[in-house]
């Protein structure tokens, strides 16, 4: 059997391959080879094998099947052979494959090994992967070394303490001992280990926070020396001695300092000194500065040397080097909320960090100036933050116009400059913007009253420019659609007004709803837009033209609002004005969205027609059902609990008197969108149950007793409804004499066939105990025929826990209201 | 602590790659594949830091080796690229005038001076002299070994 090739060799060949195919077909071959070199057991060149087979595993190919040799070569005598197996170790076995245990007794021979070579080798692989297992047998090993004279092994032994302590924290006891004489080491291996060993048990026991308080004065001691120590050829970086135990030490201290006046005073006067005198010229001297101004800005300093901190840190911000530009913004970034005066000192250099190349620096800059932007600086700030978002990359437009909407909320000087800012932002980044800010704006512009006509007039000449982004176009179909008459009767007063036609508003608006870059939420706002025109513009027709064109619509949102806009126009054109007024100012919640209408008669998108409501006409036929039944006589028509009403156009012209009485809880959402609630009922009818509907109430009709029984008493009073006699409006009262209240109240009518009966929705179904209220509900029977009024009525209610069913015949009908 | 340190080529070949956190391999490959991705893309002239997850990564580019390392939150992203730069001049002590060649065919070296560079994602040792006479001595005990077996190790 040939020797198998040499590493080298095999490195050479496998560079001379020309295609990933040829690469592959190589390293099979090697592979092959390498596996039946293992399998007959050759000691002499395992090694060898097991580092061609590293260097293919570097490659990306899979070299699993050399996990054993690795530990057959830790087990080896030869040094070569060690050196080779505890690198194949660390990068072929971790602590998820059972094998890895195996390796233990050999760590632990190796820890005692007569070579300090072989036992920093040990060392080296426990520090790095040794399981939880592992290092729980072998960290009396490591014990013991950290106490070694030998500062080449008591430097690995601290490090690989630390890599116990991370693996199994509560071992952390046992390694106290030995740290006791750690800093007084001069080798500074051994003393930069014995910090970081110290930094982790300080940063997870807090006992021994407050025990290593005490090595304060020594570490400033040696930091101090560091800093005053001449020339040391051997720590030299640059001019400063030793950086990186410079490094750790001040992080050490930080930790030890924080929340402690003691510690942090012992340490003011060594801050003090590294931060003035440090070199700043290279990135080492930098280094320091950044990890002194960390550590000043976390304990307890005096004022001087925070400032001290800040300026240094405001210094890097006009360094040339952009690594510690972006440290610096970072570190401001974290200090902007504890010392804001200080940090907005350099507001100016941050704002111009804005327009740097780098895209860390810049998104660093936009966050940091987002931080301090107040009522002060709100003007100038925002103009560079718009000018920013113009020129940004699309990564940050997103997130700064959210940052500008919160900023113009929060700090706007003025209407006009909040309206004008977010007019800016959304032809700038309009489909950037979120997509909540769209009704977020809508309820700011309807709060601005008197900016209506400016507002809707800036929004119609960016529609003019451009339609493509989505949130810019949406909030202004929705300004045309309820300003529309402000923008053409050219009422303008910030500006100079323009002249435009009713045709051309509505030529916009159509150009919207057939675009092909309106998406279909667009699409539904132009629509509704050109149905709200309808009351304030005079071209009617055209409207009515484009809405029954709509109806069609392979769209079903869009056709179902086009459809019941045109029954608007049909059937309820009377109560087009009043659903299509101009909204209402809304109040703000802590939800960020209208709690209260404050005035009536707000446009309900969900209209009242029939389609909403059909679901709710299922569960009171299965009720008109159950009646039936138990009438018998098929004479009764059931009840239909719509809120359609049926009367002529002059009734309805009453409705809407009688509405701006009416004080409403509840009401629509301020968005158009496609979201209807389907649980609300138009408020508009809510109100009438709880009041007279009409003007006259009719005089004379006395009321009467429907029923009394258990403690349940019904009263009927009348109203005749004037311009259609045959419409007799009941109201029910229902009160309950008991000591207990009557809960799920419900009360069902029906009447003979020559009726008609609707039943409005009770003002609850609580009946109060001992008469303390009532409940109150609207009947309307229509009497074309003039017949005698009977009625049978259901009571269903719980009443001391247990449900409670009734009928019950009314024939005892004063005659004034039937007849 | 550093959580790993990569060395690749401009056209994203690995050439040593030091893992100091316990990983499953697709894990491995994943953040090596993503630092590539990450560090080829980005312009010449601007910051070494980026971020990735919860990490902070500092990457510089000697020659045609990038070095890239991940650090932790709490690390001082400007001493890492003091740490990256100090190996890069043990290598160059070791080897002379150190370039990509070397650490392909040398990458076991590599890795032993790395070795007593760094342990556990933390420095072990901040003098230069040190360390070289530490690699040197084993350097000295491999070939005693290979001269008593008078055979090539490897």
């Amino acid at each position: 059997m040939p020797a198998p090739i040499r590493l080298r060799e095999l490195i050479r060949t496998i560079r001379t391959a020309r295609t990933q195919a040829e690469e592959r077909e190589m390293i099979q071959k090697e592979c092959a080879a390498i596996r039946s070199s293992f399998r007959e057991e050759d000691n002499t060149y395992r090694c060898r094998n097991v580092a061609k087979l590293l260097y293919m595993h570097m490659l990306g190919y899979p070299a699993h099947f050399g996990q054993l040799e690795c530990l057959k070569l830790i087990a080896s005598q030869k040094f070569t052979d060690k050196r080779i197996g505890y690198l194949g170790a660390m990068l072929l076995l971790d602590e998820r494959q059972d094998v890895h245990l195996l390796m233990t007794n050999c760590i632990k021979n190796d820890l005692n090994h007569s070579t300090q070579y072989v036992q920093g080798l040990a060392l080296c692989t426990l520090g790095c992967m040794g399981s939880s297992e592992m290092c729980r047998d072998l960290a009396g090993e490591v014990e013991k070394l950290l106490k070694t004279s030998n500062s080449y092994l008591r430097k690995k032994a601290a490090l690989c303490a630390v890599h116990v302590i991370r693996k199994v924290p509560e071992l952390m006891e046992m390694f106290l001992p030995a740290t006791k004489n750690l800093l007084s080491e001069k080798n500074h291996g051994v003393l930069h280990t014995s910090v970081v060993l110290l930094t982790e048990m300080c940063e997870r026991s807090p006992d021994m926070l407050s025990h290593f308080r005490k090595l304060v004065p020594q570490l400033v001691r040696i930091l101090k020396n560091l800093i005053m120590s001449g020339y040391s050829p051997e720590h030299d970086v640059s001019g400063i001695s030793d950086p990186f135990l410079q490094v750790r030490i001040l992080r050490l201290l930080r930790i030890l300092g924080k929340g402690d006046d003691d510690s942090s005073e012992a340490m003011n006067d060594i801050l003090a000194q590294v931060a003035t005198n440090t070199e700043t010229s290279k990135n080492v001297g930098n280094a320091i500065l950044y990890e002194t101004v960390l550590t000043i800005m976390d304990i307890k300093s005096e004022s001087g040397l925070r400032v001290l901190a800040i300026n240094i840190l405001g210094r890097f911000l006009l360094n040339n080097d952009k690594n510690i530009r972006y440290v610096a913004l970072t570190s401001l970034l974290k200090t902007v909320q504890t010392d804001h005066n200080a940090v907005q000192r350099h507001r100016s250099t941050i704002v111009d960090c804005l327009k740097d190349l780098d895209v860390s620096i810049k998104r660093r800059a936009m966050e940091l100036s987002f931080a301090l932007v107040n009522g002060n600086n709100i003007r100038g700030m925002m103009k560079e933050l718009l000018y920013f978002l113009d020129s940004c990359d699309p990564e940050f437009k997103a997130d700064c116009a959210s940052g500008i909407f919160l900023a113009a909320e929060k700090y706007a000087p003025s209407k006009r400059w909040h309206i004008d800012t977010i007019m800016r932002v959304l032809t700038t980044a309009g489909s950037y913007v979120r997509d909540d800010s769209v009704p977020n704006l809508i309820q700011l512009i309807t709060n601005s009253v008197e900016m209506h006509a400016y507002t809707v007039q800036r929004l119609y000449k960016a529609l003019l420019d451009d339609i493509s982004q989505q949130p810019l176009v949406q909030v202004a179909s929705w300004c045309i659609g309820e300003y529309g008459d402000l923008l053409v009767s050219g009422q303008c007063e910030e500006e100079e007004p323009i002249q435009v036609t009713e045709d051309e508003v509505l030529d916009v608006l159509e150009g919207l709803l057939v675009s092909n870059l309106s998406t279909p939420v667009t699409r539904g706002y132009s629509l509704t837009a050109i149905m709200k025109l309808s009351t304030r513009f005079s071209s009617v027709n055209r409207i009515k033209k484009v809405v029954s064109i709509y109806g069609s619509s392979i769209d079903v949102e869009l056709q179902q609002r086009a459809v019941e806009y045109n029954a608007l126009f049909k059937k309820y054109d009377h109560m087009r004005p009043a659903l299509l007024e101009r909204m209402p100012i809304m109040e703000k919640t802590a939800t960020n969205g209208p709690a209260e209408i404050v005035q009536t008669n707000g446009e309900t998108e969900s209209t009242i027609l029939d389609t909403k409501h059909l679901p709710s006409i299922t569960q009171p036929a299965s009720q008109a059902n159950d009646l039936l039944d138990l009438l018998g006589g098929n004479d009764v028509v059931p009840v239909i609990q719509t809120t359609v009403p049926t009367k002529p156009a002059s009734a309805g012209g009453e409705l809407l008197d009688l509405l701006g009485d009416l004080s409403l809880t509840g009401g629509p959402t301020p968005t158009p969108a496609p979201s209807v609630p389907m649980s609300q009922p138009p408020f508009l009818l809510d109100g009438l149950t709880s009041q007279p509907l009409f003007n006259d109430i009719a005089a004379g009709i006395p009321p009467m007793t429907a029923y009394n029984k258990n403690g349940l008493k019904i009263e009927f009073t009348f109203e005749r409804s004037n311009p259609n006699p045959n419409i007799a409006v009941i109201t029910i009262h229902a009160t309950n004499s008991t000591e207990v209240d009557m809960t799920e109240f419900v009360f069902q009518a029906a009447v003979p066939k020559t009726f008609q009966l609707q039943l409005l929705s009770p003002s609850s179904n609580v009946v109060p105990a001992l008469n303390q209220g009532s409940v109150t509900q609207v009947i309307r029977v229509l009497n074309p025929q003039k017949q005698q009024l009977r009625m049978r009525i259901k009571l269903t209610y719980t009443h001391k826990g247990s449900p409670v069913q009734d009928l019950a015949e009314v024939n005892n009908f004063p005659p004034q209201s039937w007849q | 602590m550093m959580h790993f340190l990569l060395l690749f080529s401009r056209q994203g070949k690995l050439r040593l790659q030091k893992w100091f956190l316990p990983l499953p391999e697709r894990e491995r490959k994943k953040i090596v594949k993503d630092m590539t991705t990450m560090v080829l893309a980005r312009k010449p002239r601007t910051c070494n830091f980026l971020h990735w997850k919860d990490l902070k990564i500092v990457y510089k580019r000697y020659a045609s080796l990038y070095f890239c390392c991940g650090l932790e939150s709490q690390d001082n992203e400007l001493l890492a690229l003091e740490i990256l730069h100090r190996y890069v001049e043990l290598l160059d002590k070791y080897f002379g005038n150190v370039c990509e060649l070397d650490i392909i065919f040398n990458f076991e070296k590599a890795y032993f001076i790395l070795d007593e560079f760094l342990m556990g994602g933390e420095i072990q040792e901040t003098s230069k002299q040190s360390i070289a006479k530490s690699v040197e001595a084993s350097d000295m005990l491999q070939e005693t070994m290979e001269e008593y077996m008078s055979k090539p190790a490897f």
